[in-house]
């Protein structure tokens, strides 16, 4: 009797006996509009709305600060960004520059760190464990200690290279060496989240095919190049497409480490988009810039999207 | 009738007695008793420094303070934005105007205080304007209005080792060439505690951060940032030769890597005891005294920036002063709070107490005032805040902007690159920013 459970019946609508009010009555019908709305909302005012204003934006002339209403003048912004505005085709460049270098250096060592990790060895939690300690970190924090690291004069990037004979090099403040320097930053930030998907890859690889190719005497070089690389393909590629997208608009470490020098060697585009929206204060021509660094992500994506599904 | 007449007579001259006898006693601290004031302040040595007398003024005019402090970014990011809006209910802001004063007062944000400042009944008597140094009172004139009173002043200096400079018997230098002579003299020579050898010269050389500091080089050289018909003077041959020495102390004297040194980067070498001379504003001495970070502790003078081939002085004199809003509805009474603030007591506690470079002339000569900053440095303080620019950022309204420019031949210059085309693509680059931004 005691652990009896009753199940009360559903209350009807509006158990008060009154009529239901029209709203009342209006989320009873349509139950799908109304509980969706607030996100709705949320997602228009923050993120729909933002992106079209930096689109309509970018079609005007706007010195905020000036008491001067942002004036129209059609695509004369990206006229200028293409035609005229060197540091913008530089930023370009080396936005190109240090993404294809820090994804590329880390998708190698991404992917060769999954592989050791995926063989059984002692203690291999913990390593597994330590490897992604890098990604933890705030990225500010992390350019701060590298900026100390490479400070050509007290710093001990030049004491390790001087224990094999080379250097001293100025590092970030060497207009050949700035980007390089800024991409192994990076790299060693993000090298795990790489071997971190591989690693998940790995693990959902069929073993079948490694037992007939040990039964044709394969030898393990072959079994890697042949199986493992090609299978594990559509695995790289997302690590690949998560990097590239993050690389392109990479923003803390190179502004922190760098600002964008030595003189605008290392500053990328959005590192000159934040310098002309937020301290020179051309909001149009900042949004412009912005719409260009959009559509150059997107293009990045769709590129290798269309890669991964194997259409080139 | 006539007795009406002689009476009205008799109060009237009773009347003025009282007021004349009441101005030269006493001047009417209380005059706008009861209002509140919203005051906005970075933060700051001074800050720091007048937030514990803040009291005092409450309790001498009966004014309430509601002081709000942010963080520099902040700070400018949030000034800007309550002014931009309009509706502002700041009364009082710290404000550097060789920083934004331009841009402020052509949006017609800033309230000049020209008029306050001549009113006998809004400015107690003692209060004596002239006794803040020549270049602080001009550095606090945007187009020729006066916008407030200058806090603090800091000059770009030459901090320089005594010990090292005495072992290898090298003179300070006073001129721009002696300065070359002397990074050269001492440019590898053992300086440090165990003797490892230093660089001749440190300076900022980033971009940006280097030209505040490289404006005491453009101005000693006889260079400006604009000739009078405010069109951009950066590649006449005085600036050329500015740049180009800027550039080449530091690559041929200077620690490699100086591209991308601010002022922190630089000021951790210099009290690492890796350099002989260090020209940076010598508002920095409290980073290079301190004896838990520095290695070189009362063993740095603290000279004027060298002088130009003509005699030219380089000191820039920047400063830090107190501002109000055209939007302020208490003006009469924020112009007591600046005037309270910057009156000979309050500048004398805060210098003697937390070592904040003040502004007047009579502080810095009474031995409360010297007490907390080296001797040198006040000295070459007072006379550099005498005779040196006010300009140490171009007068533009877009300062960010053409500094990133400058800064770029700055650049160059270290690298060893063409000086020349560098200071005319800066020149072109200004006249095309300034172009966009103060067309009328």
């Amino acid at each position: 009797m005691a652990n009896e459970i009753r199940v009360e019946p559903m209350p009807t609508w509006a158990p008060s006996g009154k009529p239901a009010s029209a709203w009342s009555l209006f989320v009873e019908h349509h139950p799908v509009l109304v509980f969706t709305l607030p996100a709705a909302v949320v997602v228009f005012v923050l993120m729909v709305f933002p992106v079209f204003y930096t689109v309509y934006m970018s079609l005007h002339s706007w010195f905020a600060s000036s008491l001067t209403a942002p004036e129209f003048i059609g695509l004369q912004n990206f006229k200028r960004a293409f035609t005229q505005d060197e540091r913008f085709r530089n930023a370009i460049w080396l936005t190109l520059y240090f993404t294809a270098l820090a994804t590329a250096l880390q998708v190698v060592l991404g992917v060769s760190l999954a592989l050791l990790l995926n063989r059984p060895f002692r203690g291999k939690g913990f390593f597994r464990s330590i490897f992604l300690l890098p990604m933890v970190a705030t990225p500010v924090a992390i350019a701060l200690v590298w900026m100390m690291m490479y400070n050509p004069t007290l710093g001990v990037m030049n004491y390790l290279v001087g224990l094999v004979g080379l250097g001293p090099y100025t590092w970030v403040s060497d207009v050949r060496f700035v980007i390089p320097a800024l991409a192994a930053v990076d790299t060693w930030e993000w090298t795990p989240l790489i071997t971190l998907i591989t690693l998940a890859g790995l693990a959902t690889l069929p073993l079948e095919p490694y037992e007939s190719a040990l039964i044709d005497g394969a030898t393990p070089a072959q079994m890697f190049w042949r199986i493992t690389l090609p299978l594990l393909r559509p695995t790289i590629m997302v690590a690949l497409l998560f990097r590239s997208i993050d690389c392109l608009k990479t923003f803390d470490i190179i502004y922190v480490m760098t600002a964008g020098g030595p003189g605008f060697a290392s500053e990328t585009l959005n590192v000159y988009t934040f310098q002309v929206g937020l301290f020179y204060f051309h909001i149009g021509y900042a949004s412009s810039l912005l719409v260009i660094l959009f559509a150059l992500v997107l293009g990045v994506s769709l590129i290798l999207i269309k890669v991964r599904r194997g259409a080139w | 009738m006539r007795i009406t007449r002689t009476l009205l007579a008799l109060l009237l001259i009773a009347g003025l007695a009282l007021v004349s006898t009441a101005q030269a006693a006493q001047f009417n601290w209380q005059q706008f008793k009861g209002t509140q004031l919203r005051v906005l302040l970075n933060k700051h040595p001074w800050q720091v420094g007048i937030e514990p007398h803040l009291k005092d003024f409450e309790a001498l005019t009966g004014i309430k303070l509601i002081s709000e402090v942010y963080p520099e970014d902040q700070f400018r990011a949030k000034t800007l934005v309550e002014l931009t809006s309009g509706a502002s209910s700041i009364d009082v802001f710290m404000s550097m105007p060789a920083q934004e004063g331009l841009k402020y007062m052509r949006a017609g944000w800033l309230q000049p205080v020209d008029e306050f400042l001549k009113d006998p009944s809004l400015t107690s008597p003692d209060y004596n304007w002239n006794d803040f140094l020549d270049k602080t009172r001009e550095a606090m004139v945007v187009e020729g209005k006066l916008v407030g009173p200058p806090i603090q002043v800091e000059n770009v200096a030459l901090m320089y080792r005594k010990d090292v400079f005495q072992k290898y018997n090298v003179k300070v230098p006073t001129t721009l060439d002696e300065l070359e002579a002397a990074a050269k003299a001492l440019n590898g020579k053992p300086m440090t505690d165990d003797g490892q050898p230093g660089f001749g010269i440190v300076a900022r050389g980033k971009r940006a951060a280097a030209t505040s500091m490289f404006a005491g080089m453009l101005y000693a050289m006889g260079g400006s940032w604009l000739t009078p018909a405010r069109e951009p003077a950066i590649n006449s041959e005085e600036a050329i030769k500015a740049i180009d020495l800027w550039g080449r102390l530091l690559r041929l004297y200077g620690p490699p890597g100086s591209e991308n040194n601010h002022w922190y980067e630089a000021s951790s070498i210099f009290s690492q005891g890796k350099a002989a001379m260090y020209t940076d504003a010598n508002s920095l001495f409290p980073v290079i005294e301190d004896p838990q970070k520095s290695k070189v502790v009362g063993k740095v003078g603290y000279a004027l920036f060298p002088r130009g081939p003509r005699g030219q002085y380089g000191s820039t004199v920047a400063v830090w002063g107190l501002a109000m809003p055209k939007t302020s509805k208490n003006q009469k009474a924020a112009w007591l709070f600046m005037q309270w603030a910057t009156n000979k007591d309050q500048v004398l506690k805060v210098q003697s107490e937390r070592g904040v470079l003040g502004a007047r002339e009579s502080v810095w000569k009474d031995p409360k005032g010297k007490a907390k900053v080296p001797s040198d440095l006040g000295e070459s303080l007072m006379l550099g805040s005498k005779v040196g620019t006010p300009f140490w950022n171009p007068p533009v309204v877009a300062v960010a902007e053409v500094r990133d420019a400058v800064g770029a031949a700055i650049v160059t210059s270290i690298q060893g690159g063409d000086v020349r085309a560098a200071a005319n693509k800066a020149a072109a680059d200004m006249k095309r920013i300034m172009a966009e931004t103060e067309k009328k």
